[in-house]
């Protein structure tokens, strides 16, 4: 992994949690699903590790934000679903707009517009 | 169907202690490995070594059990923290535009209610046409109070997203409305086959409110399902037979009241009846108290 790589994926790292909020907003996934479309999202480069997800799940879990609960699949498993909650769409709203002013300002920081 | 996934995952987990939430974790990951498995295979990587990949990605699995307990060590000393002092911290003040609402919606409710019923009663003389509009500004009033108090912000709640907060509003303005024409057919304003009107808006509220009670999730704050946690247990909780005697109690009183109170009426008159009434309350309270707070069994 070069140095740039290692930088994205320490940025979006950080951001895990609104990032599965964000995949929970439309319809309730079970774990690879969601694992899956944050892999799509992010082309393959710089995925979040699965280890970082099953704790993400477990603190989502614990404040409340998402609910479990386990599907009726009757071969392979059962799937534990993730629903997210009316506190975690509020707590999702809020760390978008926090991430929307953000960014913002560290492109303005970064001199974005001229770099490019 | 591969099967070698299960063999590896009871492997993975073959030194740890099994305790419930392992147990969960590990069904969990059985379902995420048997999809990853089939994604791999689908791919054109052989079965066994689609098998071994999967596992592969997934790491230790004692790390993944070990993060969540190092996270509910690091939560310890947060939890020191007194409710008090979470509650001033998280603390949330209501919006002034908010409360200006609340005022409007409340009189809103009140003046259309009280010019209702004053109406209905025949003390205004008001026809029917602007009883039924009063009616309904006095539950527009109640439906938009409630819808707006849910999408705020408060201390302990998150703010409720704007269509369900909408939902509960809407059941309350069909309910208050529904039951305004109820009371307008008792006190004979309006004709008894309007009983269909009322019960349009009662039956309505009853199904929305049952749809939205039975999908509602969470809405606390993390702070206050911490705080909650470390609470000290209601008496009736912790102890559910000093609840079932307190139950028992709590009949016999109100049983040995009523029947009091039917002695009362026909011996010395009804007006004494509340008498009776208020002892037993007093009864009730004073069981309750000692239920509640008496020193514990056993230190």
């Amino acid at each position: 992994m070069t140095q740039d790589d290692a930088f994205a994926a320490d940025l979006l790292r950080g951001h895990t949690d609104t990032i599965v909020l964000g995949v929970l907003r439309r319809s309730d996934r079970y774990g690879f699903e969601i694992y899956k479309a944050i892999r799509d999202a992010t082309g393959g480069d710089h995925e979040i590790k699965e280890a970082t997800l099953y704790a993400t799940y477990r603190r989502l879990e614990k404040d409340g934000l998402v609910e479990s609960y386990w599907g009726d699949e009757t071969q392979g498993g059962r799937r534990k679903y993730y629903r997210i909650t009316d506190a975690g769409r509020a707590v999702y709203r809020g760390n978008v707009a926090a991430w929307v002013a953000t960014r913002r300002i560290i492109d303005s920081l970064l001199d974005v517009k001229d770099a490019q | 169907m591969n099967t070698d996934i299960h063999r590896l995952l009871d492997e993975a987990f073959a030194r740890v202690d099994m305790t419930p939430d392992a147990q969960d974790l590990k069904e969990e990951i059985r379902a995420n490995l048997v999809a990853r498995v089939d994604e791999l295979e689908a791919s054109g990587v052989p079965s066994a070594d689609a098998a071994r990949r999967a596992i592969a990605e997934l790491g230790d699995v004692r790390e993944l059990l070990g993060e969540g307990d190092a996270d509910a060590a690091t939560g310890v000393p947060a939890k020191a923290e007194s409710l008090q002092a979470a509650f001033l911290r998280h603390r949330v003040r209501p919006k002034p535009g908010f409360v200006v609402r609340v005022v409007v919606w409340s009189i809103a409710l009140v003046v259309g209610l009280t010019l209702a019923v004053l109406g209905a009663t025949g003390v205004l003389p008001l026809p029917l046409g602007p009883i039924i509009a009063l009616l309904g500004v006095a539950s527009t009033g109640l439906g938009l109070l409630v819808g707006d108090a849910l999408a705020q912000e408060t201390t302990t709640n998150h703010p409720m997203p704007s269509t369900r907060a909408g939902g509960y509003g809407l059941a309350t303005f069909l309910a208050l409305y529904g039951l305004g024409f109820g009371g307008l057919i008792a006190l004979g304003t309006l004709p008894l086959w309007c009983c269909v009107f009322a019960a349009l808006g009662v039956i309505s509220s009853i199904i929305l409110y049952a749809f939205l009670g039975a999908t509602q999730t969470n809405r606390h704050k993390a702070w206050t399902r911490a705080g909650r946690e470390t609470e000290i247990p209601n008496r009736f909780e912790s102890e559910p037979e000093t609840a079932a005697r307190f139950g028992i109690y709590t009949a016999v009183i109100w049983l040995v009241t009523f029947a009091v109170i039917v002695v009362l009426v026909f011996t010395v008159g009804w007006w004494w009846a509340p008498l009776a009434f208020l002892a037993g309350l007093a009864l009730m309270m004073l069981v309750l108290a000692r239920m509640m707070y008496s020193p514990r069994k056993g230190g």
